[in-house]
């Protein structure tokens, strides 16, 4: 049979944002792969050269608007390194609450968006339902559902109000029981594992060798999590396991995200009564008055003072939601970053398309691509 | 705590086999802050379907001209069932997923999201608008059948928000196709996305055709 | 691995083209080297089991322009930084996607924003920014455009 061409996108059910998969078949059988980006390519790492360190924050959520807060914590780890500064250590312990908070939000919107792509489509409901729990979390203390811009250079933005622990609390004992309420939605049905299993397999050499990380990566029986491997923030400081699997298909990864949701909840329970016993300042002292914080409000004569801060380079690499994500700034000594360099897992994660759809069938790549839990806007920037 | 899915555990229940008070909630939805706010659906009253119905059919009988015919009773239809494309451009499309969700449920005003451009007559611009998928809109756009109308949800979609320097981003899509409802926010929330849906229901009946 | 067993590990096989190894915050050692010597570089670093390659950058200093490579190794948990100047008139360098796959897409990403071509990339086309495109935005010459006076003197205000 002739082989064709098709495009799956940018407008298309299956693709969960804006981009094109370009898919070679012959009759059912895929027989290469082309995705095609750059639809949402909004051009942030040049926007943030003309910006201040904090404005940057502002892009930062918008980067990946499921795991805005992520983002924020790992740019503001770099840009902390590069201007030398050292955050209080409440400030971390709260990064951490945050980017925890953040991963069961955006592995709940995965979980919503996947199920419907295998033809189930009630426990969308149910996910939207707990998500809009955590992000009414964090409309308590950010003000924001999705877009926070809560941390800053040497700190957060402010503390939590009063009661904010208790009602988390609530909250993670009211999920700890949905995620077992969700496995019996997917894993006893039959649909599912018809759908899923030993379905869009990449074993751990060929994550490896392109650069696949995260759940997929966990799921091909390499456990490897920056938050263990190189431990940033406060993590070294709370108790909690690798997810894994060994079976590298998209049941593997719905597996290894349900249990990253349950170590979620025990990182952050730890982290809510650490919170509870040790208040303290959430922002640095003596900041440089023209980086805008609010202890160091920026005024007329802020903006006068000559800024000859030390130069400096900051990395940081964070295990975000889909992955190893990673920031590269670079500071000249001006109030401007001179480059900022954002590293999306999910860019690494489709790029390697052609490993995990190749053999499969068209009807297949829903559940694949599903499982891959594309975010565009980080992965185009 | 479960334990770590190392090995792939044999499914819970293979045929749904469980008991029905395994899916009950227990207590109640632990909502933090207010709740939902009440939005006044105006727009699916039926009674006034009735005097444009019988309006339609006096006309009918006095043989009056056909738009003062179809044109109350379509307004009706059309305004009460508008038809959403389904597309996610960047930020806005996780808040107009989450307006179709279990909180807000946008489908009780009849707006229900369809993946075919031949099937919507509402087209929501949810996100940042590159120059890259410029000319892909405007051909989704040409390929909703008349009459169609256009909603710039967001900052981006209105005027570029905070991209709206860069080189890539088109600032504003009514660069593009003509906008009839523009919501503000960076996202808006879908309160708001529900606000300028019945903004636009308010316009299609004031419409002349 | 610290910076002077890498060098020792290093310096047998690639000879004059290693101009340094030097701690830096972050990463194991930050390896500079010369694009003469940039497959023998990749393949002994890809030996010495950093076998991930998570990230190539390009940023341009105007007077010349640097590529970096980040590599991690699982075996040590640490990231290695290897960076390489390349003239501004001239920028090209040999291609890591024979010994990193994961190489294939930075690449394209940094020859169409920062402009820096990789020889014998196997599909060196555009990516983010449209087929055809001409400018390379991420250099310092390409400006975005300029905040209207007023808006600057309110920002600071």
């Amino acid at each position: 049979m002739s082989e064709m061409w098709i495009n799956m996108g940018p407008q298309h059910p299956m693709t969960h944002g804006l981009w094109n998969l370009r898919v070679k078949i012959d009759g059912e059988v895929i027989v290469d792969v082309d995705p095609e980006l750059g639809y949402l390519h909004r051009g942030i790492e040049k926007i943030s050269e003309d910006r201040h360190y904090n404005e940057v924050v502002t892009l930062m959520d918008r980067t990946c608007y499921v795991a805005g807060l992520a983002w924020e914590h790992l740019y503001i780890i770099a840009s902390e390194k590069a201007l030398h500064i050292e955050p209080p250590e409440r400030a971390e312990y709260l990064r951490v609450m945050c980017e925890e908070f953040q991963r069961l939000g955006s592995h709940i919107m995965w979980f919503s968006a996947f199920v419907v792509d295998i033809g189930l489509l009630t426990p969308l409901l149910y996910g939207m339902r707990d998500r809009d729990l955590v992000l009414d979390l964090f409309q308590s203390y950010t003000g924001a559902r999705m877009t926070y811009e809560y941390m800053r250079v040497g700190g957060v933005r402010n503390d939590l109000p009063p009661g904010f622990t208790d009602r988390a609390r609530t909250v993670l004992d009211w999920l700890m029981a949905r995620f077992d309420e969700y496995d019996k939605l997917t894993l006893g049905s039959d649909i599912f594992h018809k759908r899923c299993d030993n379905l869009g397999i990449l074993k751990a050499n060929d994550c490896i060798a392109h650069g696949v990380t995260g759940p997929m990566l966990r799921s091909a029986g390499v456990k490897r999590d920056l938050r263990k491997d190189r431990p940033y923030a406060a993590y070294d400081r709370v108790e909690f396991d690798v997810a894994g699997a060994d079976s590298a298909d998209v049941t593997g990864r719905y597996l290894v995200r349900m249990e990253e949701m349950r170590q979620s909840v025990r990182i952050l329970r730890q982290v809510l009564d650490w919170l509870d016993r040790n208040p303290g300042p959430v922002m640095a002292r003596e900041l440089p008055r023209w980086l805008g914080a609010p202890y160091a409000p920026v005024g007329r004569e802020g903006y006068l003072l000559k800024r000859n801060y030390p130069k400096g380079v900051g990395f940081s690499s964070i295990e975000e939601p889909h992955g190893e994500a990673q920031a590269y700034i670079v500071n000249e000594g001006g109030e401007h970053p001179y480059r900022v360099k954002l590293k999306s897992p999910v860019f690494s994660n489709i790029s390697a398309a052609r490993q995990y759809l190749v053999g499969y069938r068209v009807a297949d790549i829903p559940p694949i691509m599903g499982s891959v839990d594309v975010c565009i806007g980080e992965s185009d920037r | 705590m479960s334990a770590s899915p190392s090995v792939r555990p044999a499914p819970v229940a293979r045929s749904m086999t469980l008991p029905p008070e395994s899916l009950r909630l227990e207590g109640e939805l632990p909502m933090a802050g207010a709740a939902v706010p009440f939005v006044e659906i105006e727009a699916l009253r039926a009674r006034e379907f009735i005097p444009a119905a019988k309006e339609a059919l006096g006309s009918l009988i006095s043989n009056r001209s056909r738009e003062t015919l179809i044109g109350p009773v379509f307004n009706w239809a059309g305004r009460n069932s508008l038809f959403p494309l389904h597309w996610g451009l960047a930020c806005c499309a996780i808040e107009f997923a989450a307006a179709f969700g279990a909180r807000w449920d946008a489908e009780r005003f009849g707006v229900v999201a369809r993946s075919s451009p031949r099937q919507c007559d509402l087209m929501i611009v949810n996100g940042t608008v590159t120059w890259k998928v410029a000319h892909k809109l405007i051909t989704l756009y040409e390929q909703m059948p008349e009459p169609k109308w256009v909603i710039a949800m967001g900052n981006c979609a209105t005027g570029g928000g905070p991209f709206r320097t860069a080189y890539s981003v088109v600032p504003g899509v009514d660069k593009l196709v003509p906008v009839d409802v523009y919501i503000a926010g960076c996202p808006p929330r879908p309160e708001a996305l529900l606000d300028g849906i019945l903004t636009l229901e308010k316009l299609i009946r004031e419409r002349k055709e | 691995m610290g910076p002077e067993e890498l060098r020792a590990a290093l310096a047998p096989a690639l000879g004059p083209s290693l101009v340094g190894v030097e701690p830096f915050e972050g990463f194991a050692a930050r390896v500079r080297f010369r694009r003469e010597g940039a497959t023998e570089l990749f393949r002994a670093v890809h030996g010495l089991g950093n076998t991930h390659l998570s990230m190539v950058a390009g940023i341009d200093w105007v007077d010349h322009r640097e590529v970096l490579y980040i590599v991690w190794s699982d075996a040590a948990k640490q990231y290695t930084l290897l960076s390489a100047d390349l003239p501004a008139d001239d920028p090209h360098i040999e291609t890591a996607s024979g010994v990193w796959p994961s190489a294939n897409w930075h690449e394209r990403e940094t020859w169409e924003l920062v402009d820096i071509t990789f020889d014998h990339h196997p599909d060196l086309r555009h990516l983010l920014t449209p087929d055809g495109y001409e400018f390379r935005p991420l250099l310092r010459s390409f400006k975005i455009h300029e905040p209207e006076e007023l808006e600057v003197k309110v920002r600071h205000v």
